[in-house]
């Protein structure tokens, strides 16, 4: 991993080791960073921050789409596992790109190719019936493209002979229903691993290699188009990515980053806040871990079929934080810093700072702990053991990560209001464009 | 990523010094604690009323399921009709002791897109134990509630299998979960009744008791009417997506938030906003309460077939018209007024 963990400062000093020995923009000493940190230069430097995560977002994904390729062409359990590790390795950067989602209307508008999630899987390929529960009312749940030449769903035929990235695009949400995910990594990672039909003992999915295999060792059918299938949904995801990394692009006139800098920066800083409050409070301690804890339901646990949910989670956490620090570490391992909020709300009340950056290494040594659990040695405990019922410690990981995030949510709120952003609203966010 | 968030929250009012960071002066601190003592008052009524009907909905379960010959499943359709109801009439109230145990979720899951009740329900039933009251205690919060005991008795595949109530096993689990409502519903007035001093000292809890009808409204316009309406998101109409629709009493639950509304929110803010001198703008909210439930009881109807027609839809699309303007009247020119900030939810995300 390449964010080595920081536990929680208990002083003031808002700067970690890590930080400084990186030359942060709070630190004094720092060569790089000798410009105050202004509202614009901050926008800037988070635009940037967003490109850089873009980019690695789309290294990963190229490396996946190879992976895959090789899998396909031959269909070895090593081939199989190098796909898996690269879609593991492609979900680091994508998850910390979360938190550019919300306040961003162009990444929130675009982003249900890429990550839509809980999907009704039988919409793509074979399931087992009695341990498939999709959403009601969704006429595609049980379409299964791969099986088929033509799916109807809502009184509508398609033709899905030639599966081809823009055909899967076009079926994505078919029917109007939103679990009817036909791509992104969702949709990958189901190919990969197949049905998870462990529930809340431990095992991730076992999808069999020969479901790629050719002739008679093919095992459920269907393996030449399991393979189209797989090879147009990586490619999509590629050309997704590469049109959301144009848009942050410095330098190009009329793209994304063009028009957030051009505008006010305050609309800027007010994305940047909205984006970190939302997915730290409603979407990851509530959507993505209350709700599958307090219902004991891994149906609704974010990477189901691989069991990484603790990764989804904890590279979400570091997204908000990189947000506010303004670093990011890339899969390179090099660090991108500069002008951050953090600066710009140590000038208005030094104190809060000091307090949201200690409450962002605190959520961030919680979730720490539920990714050591998952990925013990010894005795791991995965995402979906510990939602089960009766589980004490699988909750208590839970709920503290939770508790840091709900109180870190509360200082952003404080920063927003000490930094004279009003309105937190979403109908607020992303109109300016 | 677009999945329905859980309308619920995850209170961050006990956590956040308040922010409007001017201290009130004398008048208006005063105000304050009286709006708070309305509120308490009212509140409590509120929780009052949810304690005896759910009290009584236990007792007709036990009754009926006791002596299925003799009692009447009707009664017991009513007495969770009304609990159910009063439920919703206090379902705003996002802060106190209905945060205990997660007591709100506990009382109602919802929404419930991938019907986990049903898997649940299947799982409960085909165990190799009965369930008990403490079976249904460490069962989840989609078990837990007026969801759960909705289905046993007003779901339809349910009710046509040989598992339909009042089968011996289906009935011991109504009864469970029947006692495990009421008990909460209880422990719940109990709790707010300790909570009075600490809330009506305490001035953070103003801005937490303005922003639970904000969110509540909110929650009412984009959750429980648009999105079922088809009016977000993919643009798909899905009764299901609506509260109560195995009852058919999704609009029927409308009502009563807006009714407990007027009831239990609407006095304090109005206190409130006489003391900042909008008295007008509390008569227009008022008035539009009063729009809002002229719908009823008209549309006290099951949501499906209006969905369902387009010249049915209408009647959906001027309730829908109505619940926004009071929204709009009270998250933003009253809040405005008071000076209640909208914060982050639990409806942030997607």
């Amino acid at each position: 991993m390449t964010n080595p963990f920081r536990p929680a400062p208990l002083t003031l000093a808002i700067t970690t080791a890590t930080i400084l020995a990186a030359g942060c923009a709070q630190s004094p000493s720092s060569a790089q960073n000798t410009q105050p940190a202004t509202r614009a230069n901050v926008v800037e430097h988070y635009a940037g921050l967003a490109h850089a995560n873009y980019e690695d977002a789309l290294i990963t994904a190229r490396a996946l789409d190879e992976a895959t390729d090789q899998l396909i062409a031959n269909p070895t359990d090593a081939n199989l596992q190098a796909a898996k590790e690269a879609w593991l390795a492609a979900r680091v950067p994508y998850q910390q790109s979360e938190v550019f989602r919300f306040g961003n209307a162009i990444v929130d508008d675009w982003e249900g190719q890429l990550n839509a999630w809980p999907l009704d899987e039988g919409l793509i390929d074979y399931v087992k019936p009695d341990e498939y529960q999709h959403e009601m009312g969704n006429a595609g749940a049980t379409a299964n493209i791969i099986a088929s030449n033509s799916v109807t769903v809502g009184g509508e035929t398609l033709d899905v002979s030639t599966l081809s990235p823009q055909l899967l695009a076009d079926l994505n949400e078919v029917g109007g229903s939103e679990a009817n995910v036909a791509t992104g990594y969702h949709a990958i990672e189901f190919l990969l691993w197949g049905q998870d039909l462990h529930g809340f003992d431990a095992g991730a999915g076992e999808r069999p290699v020969t479901d790629y295999a050719t002739g008679a060792d093919c095992t459920n059918g269907n393996c030449e188009r399991r393979g189209e299938y797989l090879d147009a949904v990586t490619d999509l995801l590629v050309t997704d990515l590469e049109w959301m990394v144009a848009q942050w692009a410095p330098g190009k006139d009329g793209n994304y980053r063009d028009q957030l800098t051009a505008a006010d920066a305050s609309q800027g800083i007010q994305k940047m806040l909205f984006g970190m409050g939302s997915l730290s409070l409603g979407e990851l301690a509530g959507e993505r871990m209350k709700v599958a804890l307090e219902a004991n339901s891994y149906e609704d646990e974010h990477d189901c079929f691989s069991d990484n949910t603790h990764n989804s989670h904890y590279y979400n956490g570091q997204g908000i934080q990189n947000v506010y620090t303004g670093t990011y570490r890339r899969v390179d391992g090099s660090l991108v810093t500069g002008p951050s909020l953090s600066d710009l709300v140590e000038q208005a009340n030094p104190e809060l700072d000091a307090r949201l950056n200690s409450q962002l290494d605190a959520s961030m040594a919680a979730l720490q702990k539920m990714k050591a659990r998952a990925e013990s040695s010894q005795d791991p405990m995965a995402f979906d053991e510990m939602i089960g019922p009766g589980n004490a410690e699988g909750e208590q990981i839970i709920t503290n990560s939770i508790m840091a995030l709900v109180e870190q949510t509360g200082s952003i709120e404080q920063a927003a209001h000490e930094l004279g952003i009003a309105a937190l609203s979403p109908d607020d966010a992303g109109h300016a464009f | 990523m677009k999945r329905l968030s859980q309308a619920v929250f995850l209170s961050m009012t006990a956590l956040v010094l308040n922010v409007q960071a001017a201290a009130p002066d004398n008048a208006s601190a005063q105000a304050g604690e009286r709006a708070r003592e309305i509120w308490h008052q009212q509140i409590e009524g509120g929780y009052q009323t949810l304690s005896e009907k759910a009290g009584e909905f236990a007792e007709h379960s036990r009754h009926w399921c006791a002596d299925p010959a003799t009692g009447s499943r009707s009664d017991v359709e009513q007495a969770w009709q009304q609990a159910f109801m009063a439920w919703q009439a206090v379902r705003f109230v996002d802060f106190g002791p209905i945060e205990t145990d997660n007591r709100a979720w506990q009382l109602q899951f919802w929404p419930d897109p991938k019907n986990l009740i049903a898997r649940k329900a299947r799982y409960l039933l085909s165990a190799d134990q009965a369930p008990t009251t403490d079976t249904i205690a460490g069962a989840g919060v989609a078990v837990q509630g007026f969801p759960m005991a909705e289905y046993l008795l007003f779901d339809e595949p349910f009710n046509r299998g040989d598992q339909a109530l009042p089968a011996e096993r289906s009935c011991q689990m109504l009864t469970a979960v029947a006692s495990h409502i009421a008990a909460n519903s209880e422990q719940q007035l109990s709790d707010w009744r300790a909570f009075e001093k600490h809330y009506i000292a305490s001035e953070q809890y103003q801005d937490a008791s303005v922003r639970a009808g904000m969110n509540a409204l909110e929650i009412l316009e984009e959750r429980r009417l648009a999105q079922p309406m088809g009016l977000r998101g993919t643009g798909k109409r899905s009764a299901y997506v609506a509260d109560a629709w195995r009852s058919g009493k999704s609009l029927a639950t409308v009502e009563a938030t807006v009714r407990g509304l007027k009831t239990h929110y609407l006095p304090g803010l109005e206190l409130l906003l006489e003391n900042s001198g909008q008295p007008g703008l509390a008569d227009r909210i008022r008035g539009q309460f009063n729009e809002v439930l002229e719908n009823f009881p008209a549309l006290d109807t099951p949501m499906a077939p209006l969905l369902a027609d387009d010249r049915e839809f209408s009647r959906l699309q001027g309730l829908w018209v109505d619940v926004s303007q009071l929204t709009t009247l009270v998250n933003d020119q009253a809040a405005v007024a008071v000076g209640v900030v909208r914060g982050f939810n639990s409806s942030d995300g997607d």
